[in-house]
């Protein structure tokens, strides 16, 4: 016992500057086997320590009481209040310790996941402080909580965060996969379409499942989004993900192929049909959308035709039961801005007009404002990139073989390069 | 150390004369004190010369008219200092005004020039060296120090003046103050140097930077003195100061000089101009960040891509 009370009282002497801290983390790793065995000693401790100052010894502590199977009921309980008030900084130092503890809260969790969602979303937020724009193992694990939670608007809070560095692939795709649903839940269609977007043309040696999920949705996306469906992968998608991902997809390609003939009755057929494989992927709520959507992309396409139509009409065009129904997609779609159109109820006519948006009022400069601000953040990011890139040796090397090869001028190739500046 | 001088006379100072002086101060300096890629090779060959002084005094000669009681400042050359007998090279200043005389008739040597921060004793000695040709010759002192709050030029020019001190008659300098007289050439070459770009001041995009940053300034002044005014304003409005009526006069009457257009035609002409130029910089902006996407892009092509036939990524970046 005397050990574990020399180690409380180094751990509340030396948790101040970051020197103690380092000695600190030092005494600590040495110390972990011991604490894994004394089970018993561990709780008592944590009642002596105060998660907000002597963090980096009450991580070790839980983590520590957390490795064996079986768990203390409080240890959950306790692991939420530390999450929520440790020390970013102190966390600094131990984050994978961190991550691994975040891990084994969020799997126990998950068949309770309101209780976690708050917890986890600050322990991102704490990640995020430490190194910011990275991603972390976190994020998808706290994406997942929310979708088992149904809370999305606070996964989204964590989606609207830049990322600029990736440490593991998987984590990345996890990410944009569990990013891409929250969008489709919050009915962000956009942003969902580019998240997946990522995960289908992400670089991978070998297919994986998540690729292949996030391709389906993919297509589903796009279709309610854009209304448009190609037969072809994106072009930058990796060799591996071109040979592979279509051979599984068949159904959707059918359900894509009819949404572009454009006839509602036989895409409803083909929906029917294959309602079973839908059902297996999870996927049926987002194929009724599809349906739903292709009444709305139809009326667009008679905005372009026509400038007057009446009801009836349009009702027969787009294969409505009756003039009433068209009224309502109509005047839904003008309410969600989709087209800009006049009802003149007493004849039954609908007159499409042009966007109104004149581009003259204050409001529209903020806007621009904002916009042009975040390009050019984006701007000074690439510009790094590309100068890190130009120093790269790897570059340096083929770029410099090359010209050798070729005898050209050294200088010239300077000059050739066109220079912006901003 | 420096009193105004109360000798009664005008001085006009052209603009030929700064030019020359901060020019032969920026020519000593960079020649004694190399860039510092060069000064690797530069100081091993050199034995302890002190070579890299801060800021290297050069001095010169100034000629000009003078005409009753106005003294005017034509033009200045050169002159070599020599630092153990601290005086000036005599007769190389005799040959230089022989020689300007042959051009220009009317112009005597007026004084000497030099660069620092404030007059010294030492200059007192070139001073009284200079007696000879001129009975009150004139001292033009340049101050090098860029000081980027100070408006003024920081050139002043000083007078020497019989004053007893201690029961001593001694000569002190006293500044005296000047005025900017300009020839029309002399404008267009003012001009000139006031827009010198490191660079090559022809391509489009630094000229537009170049009046862009004009603009820029002009506005940012603008604004700051409508900002004194207002605070002034707001300052007699409470009572903080007295009244005065001749400057609110002064306001008001400038206030109704402006253009005051309210109509909403011009609001919406002029939102929609503005919003205009927005557009256009936005897709300027995005075409930038394509082109730089771009070159990155065949950069890594270039870096990472083993075989260009195989579409494969290798790694990562």
């Amino acid at each position: 016992m005397n050990k574990m009370e020399a180690l409380i009282t180094s751990i509340q002497g030396l948790s101040g500057s970051l020197g103690d801290l380092c000695a600190l983390h030092a005494r600590l790793r040495k110390a972990e086997d011991s604490l894994r065995i004394n089970s018993n000693v561990q709780l008592s401790i944590l009642k002596q320590l105060d998660p907000s100052i002597h963090s980096l010894g009450y991580l070790y502590i839980l983590e520590a009481s957390t490795s064996g199977p079986v768990w203390k009921k409080k240890a959950t309980l306790l692991i939420a209040q530390f999450i929520n008030c440790c020390d970013a900084g102190q966390i600094r130092l131990a984050s994978e310790k961190f991550v691994i503890l975040c891990k084994r809260f969020k799997d126990r969790v998950f068949k309770d996941p309101l209780r976690g969602v708050g917890p986890m979303l600050s322990a991102v937020r704490k990640l995020v402080q430490v190194s910011p724009k990275r991603l972390t193992a976190l994020h998808p694990d706290c994406l997942q909580l929310c979708l088992q939670a149904k809370c999305y608007l606070a996964g989204f809070s964590i989606l609207s965060d830049d990322i600029v560095e990736v440490d593991e692939p998987r984590d990345f795709h996890l990410y944009c996969y569990y990013g891409g649903m929250i969008c489709i839940g919050l009915k962000g269609f956009q942003k969902a379409s580019e998240l997946l977007y990522n995960v289908v043309t992400a670089p991978m040696h070998e297919v994986n499942s998540i690729a292949f999920e996030a391709y389906k949705k993919y297509i589903l996306v796009n279709l309610i989004h854009s209304g448009q469906f190609s037969n072809s992968l994106p072009k930058c998608a990796s060799s591996v993900a071109q040979k592979n991902l279509k051979n599984w997809c068949t159904p959707y390609y059918e359900v894509g192929n009819y949404y572009n003939d454009g006839k509602i009755s036989e895409l409803e057929a083909v929906v029917v049909a294959y309602s079973s494989d839908f059902e297996n992927d999870n996927n049926l709520g987002l194929v009724k959308q599809a349906v739903a959507s292709l009444y709305k992309r139809n009326i667009l396409r008679l905005t372009q035709k026509y400038l007057t139509l009446s009801l009836e009409d349009i009702a027969n065009m787009v294969q409505l039961p009756n003039a009433k129904e068209a009224e309502m997609h109509v005047l839904q779609m003008i309410q969600d801005g989709q087209i800009h159109a006049l009802i003149n109820q007493k004849d039954g006519m609908v007159r499409f007009l042009e966007d109104p948006e004149q581009y003259k009022t204050s409001e529209m400069i903020d806007v621009m404002d904002s916009v042009i601000q975040r390009t050019i953040g984006l701007s000074k990011n690439l510009i790094a990139m590309d100068n890190s890139l130009s120093c790269d040796p790897l570059y340096v090397g083929k770029s410099q073989v090359g010209r050798e090869r070729q005898r050209y001028d050294f200088g010239d190739d300077f000059d050739n390069f066109p220079h912006f500046s901003m | 150390m420096a009193p105004s001088s109360s000798s009664g006379l005008t001085f006009k100072l052209h603009p030929l004369v700064i030019v020359n002086i901060s020019d032969h101060y920026t020519r000593v300096k960079t020649q004694f004190n190399p860039p510092p890629s060069l000064c690797a090779t530069e100081n091993a060959s050199n034995n302890g010369e002190a070579m890299l002084q801060p800021n290297p005094r050069v001095y010169g000669c100034v000629i000009g008219v003078q005409r009753g009681r106005t003294v005017e400042i034509f033009n200045s050359f050169e002159l070599l200092f020599d630092p153990s007998t601290d005086t000036l090279d005599r007769s190389f200043l005799e040959k230089k005004q022989e020689l300007y005389k042959k051009v220009f008739p009317d112009f005597y040597v007026l004084g000497w020039y030099s660069t620092g921060s404030d007059a010294e004793e030492s200059d007192m000695l070139i001073h009284k060296a200079l007696m000879d040709i001129n009975e009150s010759p004139v001292y033009v002192l340049l101050n090098p120090a860029i000081n980027h709050a100070q408006k003024d030029l920081p050139v002043t020019i000083y007078e020497s003046e019989l004053h007893v001190i201690d029961g001593i008659p001694q000569l002190i300098f006293a500044h005296t103050s000047y005025t900017i007289e300009t020839v029309e050439a002399e404008r267009i070459s003012v001009d000139h140097v006031a827009h010198l770009k490191p660079s090559d001041g022809g391509s489009a995009a630094t000229q537009l930077a170049a009046h862009l940053t004009g603009i820029h300034s002009a506005i940012k002044m603008l604004n700051s003195r409508i900002r004194v005014l207002h605070q002034y304003l707001a300052a007699m409005d409470k009572g903080d100061i007295p009244c005065d009526n001749s400057l609110l006069r002064q306001v008001s009457s400038l206030l109704r000089r402006l253009p005051a257009m309210e109509s909403e035609r011009f609001q919406d002409n002029f939102l929609m101009e503005y919003n205009d130029k927005l557009l256009v910089t936005y897709l300027a902006m995005i075409t930038n960040c394509t082109s730089t996407m771009n070159e990155m892009v065949d950069k890594f092509n270039t870096a990472y891509d083993r075989n260009s036939r195989r579409g494969g990524r290798t790694a990562f970046m």
